[in-house]
């Protein structure tokens, strides 16, 4: 079974077409980065995803089902979306209700819920702050209790929105590796980002959009070893692909840690 | 030199621990400084300093000597003096669209217009300012209709409309997709040529390549500074995991310091071994 | 449903925005001086009449949505006693009036034009602000509250059920659309000041709304037809 699937989606704003004719899905395991230039209609594929908006044309399906008559409310149990933006999205009065909100509402038992929680904000890093107020966090850790919202929320699929915007090489690390696990346990992640060393270092698949279509639907690795057509794309090669085409190592690995392995004999030497 | 911290702590209100300690630092017109850490390192909490913001609009204290253009922007009067010549700007363009304007070409010289200059000088300098942030062809949209990305790069050009001495720019392109992005850095070096560029930003790859010199704050205080290469290749940053990727690479891969920044250095010395 | 500004190039809009002001204060006013339930209904046809012409019909949507209670409000007091029903009508109809003619006011007026025209009048900067920022408080709650209810449903929040948990619902909405309008105050106030606000210096201006005599007959007929109206009313 898929956990999203977009059938031959087409959306478009009063005239503006966003969407001609946009299809993928996602399995559980994966985890997917949207690439793309500002105003190419990342987010609506993302709004689609959740039901925050349904396609004129095709069909968008949610771990099984479709989101045709649906509400977001409906699917929250099966997914969740991180705004790019989570401030306006934590309301409680301390981080473990803000994280414990989704399960509740999904009429898990009280304890069930807490303990969820609790394991998300550890995942992200925030023990100890579990009674903090989440305005009191700096911008950084209130991501990363959205971040630990939507893990608390849902085993299956999540939706996040430039999750690493802003962040420093170890924040954005702990967001990937959490998605990692994520799908390690039989979730999947579609991650809208401009970050292509986040997407070549922790995602395995990436869909392109470009004019309304998807331009590219493949694994990471080709496409960001590829400069021209990263270029095209108005996207930016990561720095470790870059070392890997100008060093010439062998296999061309693009992923950070795989090309630091891939130099250890050369500094050896060197 | 146009920015100026001597010995600066800054304690915000309601806080017990202040967030930076003894700063001193200056920054001169024609460079573009980097000021670089962790999240958490009191960067974004120094262009604040610098603009007076806190503490006169968040509270907090302030110990000291924090120069700007030889006035103190923690003063009203000093602020007031500053006003037009200090550019600001926060990575949340949504809070900083003046509300009061119908088009972008309009919010673009919102800031000259207030300073009074001539009408057919202030059109002059909104249509240069909009053409270097490339955001000419927004000019007749309503600035409260735009995106995230097209918003930040039409802020950034109302304030380089008015010409100022000091620009104080903390993740100056967190909301652009990567093409914009580059773009912007591009042009940082331009805009220093007549002014003081003091920068901020978790994005040290590209800022590396424009900064004339470079920052490390950890926890509040200045640990090292000196070249952009010196300081983001050295192994005390680039082991506290705030360095350059391609630093970052070597220095993982068992290569000793200081490590390259960039690729061309990378490839010079490892290509032929 | 969008109260506030809706872009156009209708009569209104291009008119100076006194003009657009005038007139819509003249329905206002009008429907409370002409007898009811008659004068009223007329001059909410009139109102209406205006909002098409001025290609701004949109806002009849959220006129009818707010004065809907007041029409079912007063039919039900008004319909416990006998020929109550007209005056009932004629309340209802001033009511409606006057809420088609302050949306349509701030539907065609842009608050930077009001703001420019108000300066090129001499009135003080902050206070023309001030003006603008009130006129857009409510489009700029609605479109953040858009995304707060959006963000709370994709977290399960459902708006119908128990009282309890309507009233969770609430908190839930309402909580991030006070902090986070908090929260931007401090930096906004810093956005104004770095861009040369409240130096004291003459602003200029740059598109002085254009005054034609045509905008002055208009405001001047609106006044005349007041002044007619209440000849007439109360001869």
């Amino acid at each position: 079974m898929t956990l999203l699937q977009f059938d031959e989606v087409r959306f478009a704003y009063g005239e503006t077409v966003v969407l001609s004719r946009v299809g993928f899905s996602i399995a559980p395991g994966d985890v997917v980065a949207l690439l793309g230039r500002n105003g190419v209609g990342k987010t609506t594929v993302t709004r689609l995803a959740v039901a925050l908006a349904h396609p004129q044309r095709g069909e968008v399906i949610v771990a099984g089902e479709t989101t045709r008559g649906r509400q977001p409310e409906d699917l929250a149990g099966r997914a969740a979306y991180l705004f790019q933006h989570p401030d306006r999205q934590l309301f409680a009065r301390r981080t473990l209700d803000e994280v414990a909100f989704g399960p509740i509402q999904a009429e898990r038992p009280r304890a069930d819920a807490l303990a969820r929680a609790r394991s998300a904000l550890h995942a992200v890093g925030l023990e100890g702050h579990e009674d903090t107020h989440p305005h009191d966090l700096s911008a950084t850790d209130r991501k990363l209790l959205a971040l630990a919202a939507a893990l608390a929320q849902t085993g299956d699929l999540l939706v996040l929105d430039e999750p690493t915007q802003g962040f420093d090489r170890p924040a954005r690390d702990l967001v990937g590796a959490r998605l990692r696990d994520h799908a390690g346990q039989g979730g999947a992640a579609l991650v809208v980002t401009h970050d292509l060393g986040f997407v070549a270092d922790w995602c395995d698949r990436a869909l392109v959009l470009h004019d309304g279509r998807v331009a590219y639907d493949g694994p990471v690795p080709d496409l960001v070893r590829d400069q021209e057509r990263v270029r095209v794309l108005g996207l930016r090669q990561p720095p470790a692909a870059r070392v890997s085409v100008a060093l010439r190592l062998a296999g061309q690995p693009v992923r950070h840690a795989e090309v630091s392995a891939a130099l250890v004999p050369r500094c050896r030497d060197g | 030199m146009t920015i100026v911290f001597d010995r600066v702590s800054f304690t915000y209100p309601g806080s017990r621990e202040p967030s930076l300690h003894g700063l001193s630092f200056h920054a001169a017109r024609g460079q573009v400084t980097l000021l670089t850490g962790l999240l958490g390192a009191g960067c974004s909490t120094t262009v604040l300093v610098a603009a007076g913001v806190a503490p006169r609009l968040l509270g907090g204290s302030v110990e000291g000597d924090v120069t700007v253009l030889e006035r103190n922007p923690g003063t009203a009067e000093g602020w007031r003096d500053l006003a037009g010549r200090v550019a600001v700007l926060l990575p949340t363009p949504w809070t900083q669209l003046s509300g009061m304007t119908f088009t972008v070409a309009d919010e673009v010289a919102f800031g000259p217009a207030n300073l009074g200059w001539d009408r057919e000088e202030i059109l002059d300098v909104a249509a240069v300012a909009m053409d270097q942030l490339s955001v000419t062809h927004l000019a007749q949209r309503d600035p409260a209709t735009l995106s995230g990305g097209e918003l930040q790069r039409v802020i950034l050009a109302g304030l380089v409309a008015m010409r100022p001495d000091v620009y104080l720019l903390d993740e100056p392109t967190v909301e652009l997709d990567p093409e914009a992005a580059d773009a912007v850095y591009a042009l940082l070096p331009t805009l220093a040529k007549t002014a003081a560029v003091l920068l901020t930003t978790t994005d040290s790859d590209r800022a590396v390549e424009v900064a004339d010199s470079a920052l490390y704050l950890e926890s509040g205080q200045l640990v090292s500074a000196g070249s952009p290469c010196d300081v983001l290749g050295s192994e005390r940053v680039v082991a506290a995991g705030a360095g350059v990727s391609v630093a970052t690479l070597f220095r993982d891969a068992g290569a000793r310091g200081p490590y390259p920044v960039d690729v061309a250095a990378a490839a010079s010395r490892w290509m032929t071994a | 449903m969008t109260v506030g500004y809706l872009p156009g190039a209708g009569f209104l809009h291009r008119a100076h925005p006194f003009t657009a002001m005038a007139i819509g204060g003249g329905v206002a006013v009008l429907a409370f001086l002409l007898a009811p339930p008659a004068g009223p209904l007329a001059v909410l046809a009139l109102g209406v009449a205006l909002a098409m012409a001025a290609g701004v019909w949109r806002v009849l949507i959220p006129a009818a949505v707010i004065s809907g209670p007041f029409w079912v409000f007063l039919f039900a007091i008004h319909g416990l006693f006998r020929e109550a029903p007209l005056t009932a009508l004629g309340l209802s109809a001033r009511m409606t009036a006057s809420i088609v003619a302050f949306l349509l006011v701030i539907a065609v007026v842009h608050p930077g034009r009001l703001v420019e025209a108000l300066l090129a009048r001499g009135v003080p900067f902050a206070a023309a602000y001030l003006l603008a920022a009130a006129i857009q408080i409510v489009p700029r709650f609605q479109n953040r509250a858009r995304a707060i209810l959006d963000a709370q449903r994709c977290r399960g929040l459902r708006l119908r059920g128990s009282p309890l948990r309507r009233v969770r619902a609430v908190v839930a909405l309402a909580i991030p659309l006070v902090l986070s309008a908090l929260a931007e105050v401090d930096e906004h106030a810093l956005a104004l000041e770095t861009r040369g606000v409240g130096t004291g210096k003459r602003r200029t201006i740059l598109h002085p709304p254009v005054d034609t005599p045509l905008d002055r007959a208009i405001r001047w007929a609106v006044l005349g037809v007041l002044a007619v109206a209440v000849l007439v009313t109360y001869p």
